[in-house]
């Protein structure tokens, strides 16, 4: 979802300066409620840095028996050097044991209190968490702080967990037609900047992989400085600082974080690619340059996604699916990432389907949108849907560390729902259409086929 | 930075010191465990039912925390009472009752939903089906009258009957470049070759181009009846003005005669093992699953047994089998186990995906795992982990208003008590050794099961050929 950069004067904004005070740096965000009906969790959520820079989100909220401890750190594919899908490699490394601890003992020790534990990696960040019942809190830190002080990796666990990795890649891409799809369209979209690189990396580089570059990788990124901590649900407050403080407080910062410089070229033209795969649903997919996140041009973006896809009356499952069921599914979606976004839409064609018409009819459905504005029901359909889903996406205790880690790493501050829906009820049928000309160019087009190889003798 | 270790570890022990628990000097993972916590998870004060005239039953639990709201009608039949030959018609008619309803056709209906942000689902499972629709609290009115809309008076529209064949049909096609699509469809087809769970639930090709306006309104008027119902409304409204929206919108419907849920499966499946291939040239890793007959959703033994399955493959990283394939023989991204428990027994399957040179050697280890599952039965750490892991797993599940209603819909589906959530943990906790080592030793038949595999049948075949005879199909 995207955001609002608008709003730098507030509380939030003014937060950084009054943490510089100290390691028990600590301030109460926003007491506002975020409108007369609701109460937004999130506007409790306390900020502490410690003086090893480490930062520390506390979200106390006890309607829920749950507690959920997020560790983000600020590394993702972007970041990668030399190897590729080493970001996503090391996210599994993490689990393989410490100078205390034998393999899978994190995992094994938080499911045995009945404990989600899991980790994911994307081209901006690595995410860790654990959701427990509440009692459980002070393993998930230590255990988090634990790995962070004294993993340990060796050969042979590097040896078993790169075939782990592959076996993944196998599972989410080789065999998968949109795994192939999408992995084809970033490569396509991004010929100079790290997004370009699938997450899980090359077959060839993750087999490469050794020992001393993982230890390098985690010594450059994961140092208290480079990692926020997100931590919603029923727990005390002043109890959980102090385990953290003292789980954490010792790590060393690193002096700097290196990021690779590459800015993505401005598009002079449509690029196309073709990937043969053995299917029966021929896929079409294309993306355009979209701002980063961040941007506010973000939330018009939106608006256009659900106009194009938000259920049954938008317009591609309209024109595509119902009309003239030439696809079994049709989307629009803005995709926005920390240094680049996408606006990508994709189809499933159906096995009696043409991919030409449906590449036509899709893209004269973009094209209606630079051309005319959208309908004043359309806009408002949008933002209704927008409002249901921003109060709905509080439910859990991980929902609401989600949202208040991923806030904190994209722009060191926690966006209120009031500040969210705000800036979507400020969107116009204009500002939709001036984003549809801005990025939905034909120049500025990546288009990629998933399609059955020709028979062999055309080939 | 020396300096500022130093007063963070002097920091860490004033906190053990402040802290004065036992054991508050070791790591959180060496101290013990607390007892299994059996505190009560339904919050009765929230929690009203009642029934309407007609005998639909209505469940209302009240959450003002947020200003959402979640309705939805649940009929106690599903795909598995259907008649094998007309296989699919539940979830075909669920289907087209969310396109046209009342005054509104395809189009206008969806307009109406998504106008109020609103999202609607009909769908049919194997033992119930359901229509729901969430929204927020503000447009309660507009919610109920659709829902009542889509439950009472769908349209049926012949053009939408003549669309959704065609697009189901395309679907089945396309689920064939989906290889765990094909596990499933495949899998069940082979364990219960004369039974409607033979057939996926949504039906087959040949059972769905044959279904019509006939057959769909006679599966309407079967599944959809207010005394074999029951509706649910939860969030942000009171349980009295549910209940007077509820009346408003359902105390008419007239009720009629209530089905039976169908006859019951082969109580064994299969008799002996067997292989079944399913080719795919192209792929690089291997989808597999073996599988036998399970368990039904009311077995008096599916507690032990699912403790018994957690220590086998249900129990993530605990378990015997993600330990060994994937922690230490690196052979897969991920293994599990588990019973699809329904009215009838469904399958107790294994599920596991690993490179096409290895699945010889993962099959083998699988059936060696299930073998010792039988032979050396959980340990009392195991089965100690398998009870917390249980317990803790189920308390974190029900976090959400709407969990805890979908888990009492469920239990009302099947006839069983509306105690048992609260009741499980203190189940869980007292279970005997003993009965998990009985269900370890009968539920789990190495010697007697389905193995399904997807992959290239060229380098598969010979790998198979130890376990039992090997049938290749096409997709």
């Amino acid at each position: 979802m995207p955001v609002a950069a608008h709003h730098s004067t507030s509380l939030f904004g003014r937060a950084r300066v009054l943490l510089c005070w100290g390691a028990l740096g600590v301030l109460l965000l926003g007491a506002a409620a975020a409108s007369a009906q609701f109460e937004d969790p999130a506007l409790r959520t306390r900020v502490t840095r410690l003086e090893n820079g480490l930062t520390v989100l506390t979200l106390v909220d006890r309607s829920t028996p749950v507690v959920s401890f997020q560790m983000w750190v600020k590394v993702g594919s972007r970041d990668e050097a030399h190897y590729t899908g080493l970001a996503h490699l090391f996210e599994h490394m993490m689990f393989r044991g410490t100078d205390r601890l034998p393999p899978e003992s994190h995992e094994r020790l938080i499911q045995a209190r009945g404990g989600r534990v899991n980790a994911f990696t994307t081209r901006d960040v690595t995410v860790y968490y654990e959701d427990l019942p509440a009692d459980a809190l002070p393993l998930a830190i230590e255990l988090e702080a634990e790995r962070l002080a004294n993993l340990q990796v060796t050969e042979a666990t590097l040896a078993s967990e790169r075939e782990v990795v592959l076996e993944e890649r196998r599972m989410r891409i080789d065999d998968q037609p949109q795994g192939r799809a999408f992995e084809a369209l970033l490569t396509l979209a991004f010929p100079a900047h790290p997004y370009r690189v699938p997450v899980i990396g090359w077959r060839s580089d993750v087999a490469a992989v050794d020992v001393a570059t993982c230890r390098d990788f985690f010594r450059t990124y994961y140092a208290p400085n480079n990692i926020v901590i997100s931590l919603a649900g029923a727990f005390d407050e002043e109890d959980a600082l102090a385990q953290i403080r003292a789980a954490f407080g010792g790590l060393e910062p690193a002096p700097s974080i290196p990021r690779n410089p590459t800015a993505e070229l401005p598009q002079n033209g449509e690029r196309r690619q073709v990937v043969y795969f053995d299917l029966r649903s021929p896929i079409f997919t294309a993306a355009w340059h979209a701002p980063a996140t961040g941007h506010p041009d973000a939330e018009p973006l939106d608006v256009a996604s659900l106009v194009l896809s938000g259920g049954r009356s938008s317009r591609l499952y309209r024109k595509l699916v119902y009309e003239s069921q030439l696809a079994l599914s049709a989307t629009g979606s803005y995709w926005e990432l920390l240094d680049a976004g996408l606006f990508y839409a994709y189809a499933n064609v159906r096995p009696d389907g043409e991919i030409a018409e449906v590449e036509r009819q899709l893209l004269a459905e973009l094209a209606r949108l630079r051309d005319e504005p959208i309908t004043p029901g359309e806009l408002a359909k949008a933002k209704r849907q927008i409002e249901v889903d921003l109060v709905g996406a509080s439910d859990t205790a991980h929902a609401l560390a989600s949202r208040i880690g991923r806030d904190w790493v994209s722009f060191e501050r926690i966006r209120s729902l009031e500040e969210r829906l705000a800036a979507f009820r400020a969107v116009t049928a204009a500002d939709v259409q001036r984003v549809a000309r801005t990025y939905l160019r034909d120049e500025n087009r990546n288009v990629v086929y998933v399609v059955p190889p020709p028979p062999e003798a055309d080939r | 930075m020396r300096l500022h270790v130093a007063r963070a570890r002097a920091a860490a022990a004033v906190m053990g010191a402040l802290l004065g628990c036992a054991g508050a000097g070791l790591p959180a993972w060496e101290r013990p465990l607390p007892p299994i916590d059996e505190s009560p998870v339904v919050p009765a004060d929230r929690l009203h039912r009642s029934r309407l005239e007609n005998g639909l039953d209505v469940l209302v639990l009240e959450d003002l925390r947020s200003p959402r709201l979640h309705i939805g009608l649940v009929a106690r039949l599903g795909a598995g009472s259907e008649d094998p030959a007309v296989a699919g018609a539940a979830g075909f008619t669920t289907d087209l009752m969310e396109r046209g309803a009342g005054e509104r056709d395809a189009l206008a209906l969806a307009q109406a939903v998504e106008e109020l942000g609103a999202s609607l689902s009909a769908a049919a499972g194997w033992d119930s089906t359901r229509v729901s629709i969430s929204g927020l609290s503000e447009d309660r009115d507009a919610l109920f009258a659709i829902l009542a809309d889509v439950v009472r008076r769908p349209r049926f529209e012949p053009g939408e009957i003549d669309r959704l064949r065609a697009e189901r049909l395309a679907a089945f096609e396309q689920q064939k470049d989906d290889p765990s699509s094909l596990v499933t469809k495949h899998l069940e087809r082979a364990l219960y070759p004369d039974h409607r769970y033979g057939i996926a639930s949504e039906g087959e090709p040949a059972t769905v181009a044959a279904l019509d306006a006939e057959s769909v309104r006679t599966a309407y008027r079967r599944i959809f009846q207010p005394g074999n119902s029951i509706l649910y409304v939860v969030g942000d409204i009171r349980g009295d003005a549910a209940r007077a929206h509820a009346a408003a919108h359902f105390s008419d419907w007239p009720s009629g005669s209530v089905s039976s849920p169908g006859p019951a499966p082969p109580a064994r499946t299969p008799p002996r093992t067997r292989v079944v291939v399913v080719d795919r040239p192209d792929l690089s890793q291997s989808q597999l699953a073996l599988a036998h007959e399970g368990l039904a959703r009311t077995d008096p033994t599916r507690l032990e047994a699912a403790l018994a399955n957690s220590v086998l493959g249900g129990g993530g990283f605990l378990s015997r089998l993600m330990t060994r394939l994937r922690a230490d023989e690196g052979l897969t991204y991920g293994v599990g186990s588990g019973f699809s428990m329904r009215r009838h027994p469904g399958p107790f399957r294994v599920r596991t995906s690993t490179r096409v040179e290895e699945t010889g050697r993962v099959v083998g280890m699988i059936l060696e795992e299930m073998a010792r599952l039988k032979t050396e039965p959980p340990t009392e750490q195991e089965l100690s982990n398998a009870k917390t892991y249980s317990a803790g797993s189920f308390a974190l599940s029900l976090e959400t208003s709407a969990a805890i209603a979908n888990s009492l819909v469920d239990l009302d589906v099947y006839g069983l008590s509306p105690d048992l959530l609260d009741t499980y943990r203190g189940r869980i906790r007292a279970m005997p050794a003993e009965a998990v080592a009985h269900a370890a030793r009968e539920r789990f038949h190495p010697d007697r099961l389905v193995v399904l595999v997807v992959g290239p049948a060229d380098a598969l075949v010979s790998q198979l050929e130890p376990f039992g005879p090997v049938q290749v199909v096409q997709p």
